[in-house]
């Protein structure tokens, strides 16, 4: 059995470690839970901490031979192509065949096609679980859940979610290691959908299956999910 | 034809990887240096070297820590060039001002004043767990050392975060 300041000292190098003996441990341990709960609102607080502002509008090379910029004066030289690497890189995002974000989405929902066929509700205990490592709690508002799973994803264990919607059963993946600069639409693999930025907390991705549904309406799913999301490591 | 199609889809892809990549990058380069003006020159250099040696990159699942290498190299190029001697913590807080300042609330700016402060062998591997998402074993391998030795180093960095944040310690682990 863990002791004390071994779970302190455990949870301080690393307070998304999910060895299960630490959670054992903080189920048994009142003293270490109020520890926990104290960690963790700091933890979330580091966190929003090191987002400092950083535009993404910034330049990216178009081609291999861009001029190499000798000192931040170069930048204004280069605001001409600054514009039109932003404009070009935007509508490459969008309109292109699908970030590698949104590839990687897309191809997990081929591992785990039985997710979309399930329709009963899980257990609110279920739910708590599995959202429970991502520090957030999912209010009704979102709708009911009739899947659930904490999944690997890019090295992560990210919450993989199925809501019935008015239109269907909707994906929903929380990806709190990804960031996306902005909105990213994609159709792909017989999927639509969106990745949406979420302030803080990476980004929310959200798809149906086929392409019946109107993409807005897909977004406006994204955005009652993520409305719906209260982050409890603050 | 179909060859310069490809290429386009490829440098398109790649172009898209960059600007995803991006501010986390640079978030990470301001943290490293603790100075935006070097973190953007850092980040700049960075991207046309990733652009010129993008076919080294064998799968893109990886590009994070392979933009992060480069980026640390960069980084201690220009270190190296601009021979630093000695660092004025509070210099450096009120060069950065604005941008720290820029918090919305004022713990987040507190919390950032204490972040510049904290020795460089403890603050990059929490920038690297915290906001890259790296796993020890990924911060071992990037930072080469043990993760025994990671671990240690974070376990000490929140130590001292915490106490530079006057948060409660009374529960927290002697060492």
């Amino acid at each position: 059995m863990m002791d004390c300041n071994a779970y302190r000292r455990s949870m301080m190098a690393d307070p998304r470690d999910a060895d299960p003996r630490l959670s054992e441990h903080r189920e048994s341990c009142h003293d270490c839970n109020l520890f926990t709960e104290g960690l963790l609102r700091f933890e979330s607080r580091l966190d929003r901490a090191l987002h400092v502002a950083a535009p993404a509008d910034n330049v990216l090379p178009l081609r291999a031979k861009a001029a190499r910029l000798p000192n931040r004066r170069g930048w204004l030289a280069m605001a001409a192509s600054v514009l039109m690497a932003v404009v070009v890189a935007g509508v490459l995002w969008v309109a292109g065949p699908g970030s590698s974000l949104a590839a990687d989405v897309v191809t997990h929902m081929g591992g785990e096609p039985d997710a979309w066929h399930t329709h009963a509700p899980v257990l609110d205990s279920e739910l708590e679980a599995v959202l429970r490592n991502t520090h957030l709690r999912l209010t009704a508002g979102a709708g009911p859940v009739s899947y659930a799973a904490s999944c690997e994803f890019r090295g992560h264990h990210v919450p993989h979610l199925v809501i019935q919607t008015e239109s269907g059963p909707v994906t929903v993946m929380v990806l709190v290691h990804e960031n996306v600069p902005k909105p990213v639409r994609f159709e792909e693999g017989g999927y639509r959908g969106v990745i949406v930025p979420v302030a803080g907390h990476g980004s929310l991705a959200v798809l149906t299956r086929g392409s019946s549904t109107d993409i807005k309406v897909v977004e406006a799913i994204a955005a009652r999910v993520e409305a719906s999301i209260t982050w409890t490591g603050a | 034809m179909n060859d310069q199609v490809g290429g386009n889809q490829k440098r398109a892809r790649f172009q898209a990887l960059c600007q995803s990549l991006r501010p986390d990058l640079l978030r990470f380069a301001f943290w490293l240096s603790r100075d935006r003006a070097l973190a953007e020159d850092v980040v700049q250099e960075t991207m046309l070297r990733a652009w010129k040696a993008q076919d080294t990159l064998a799968d893109e699942a990886a590009a994070k820590p392979w933009f992060l290498t480069i980026i640390r190299r960069e980084y201690a190029r220009t270190f190296e060039r601009k021979r630093f001697v000695t660092v004025d913590v509070d210099e450096l807080v009120a060069r950065e001002e604005p941008m720290l300042a820029a918090a919305e609330e004022e713990e987040l700016a507190e919390m950032r004043a204490a972040l510049f402060k904290l020795p460089d062998e403890y603050r990059e591997p929490l920038v690297l767990q915290v906001l890259m998402g790296l796993s020890t074993a990924e911060i071992a391998r990037e930072l080469d050392l043990s993760a025994a030795a990671v671990l240690t180093r974070l376990f000490r960095a929140r130590k001292q975060l915490r106490v530079l944040c006057g948060e409660d310690t009374r529960l927290d682990p002697e060492k």
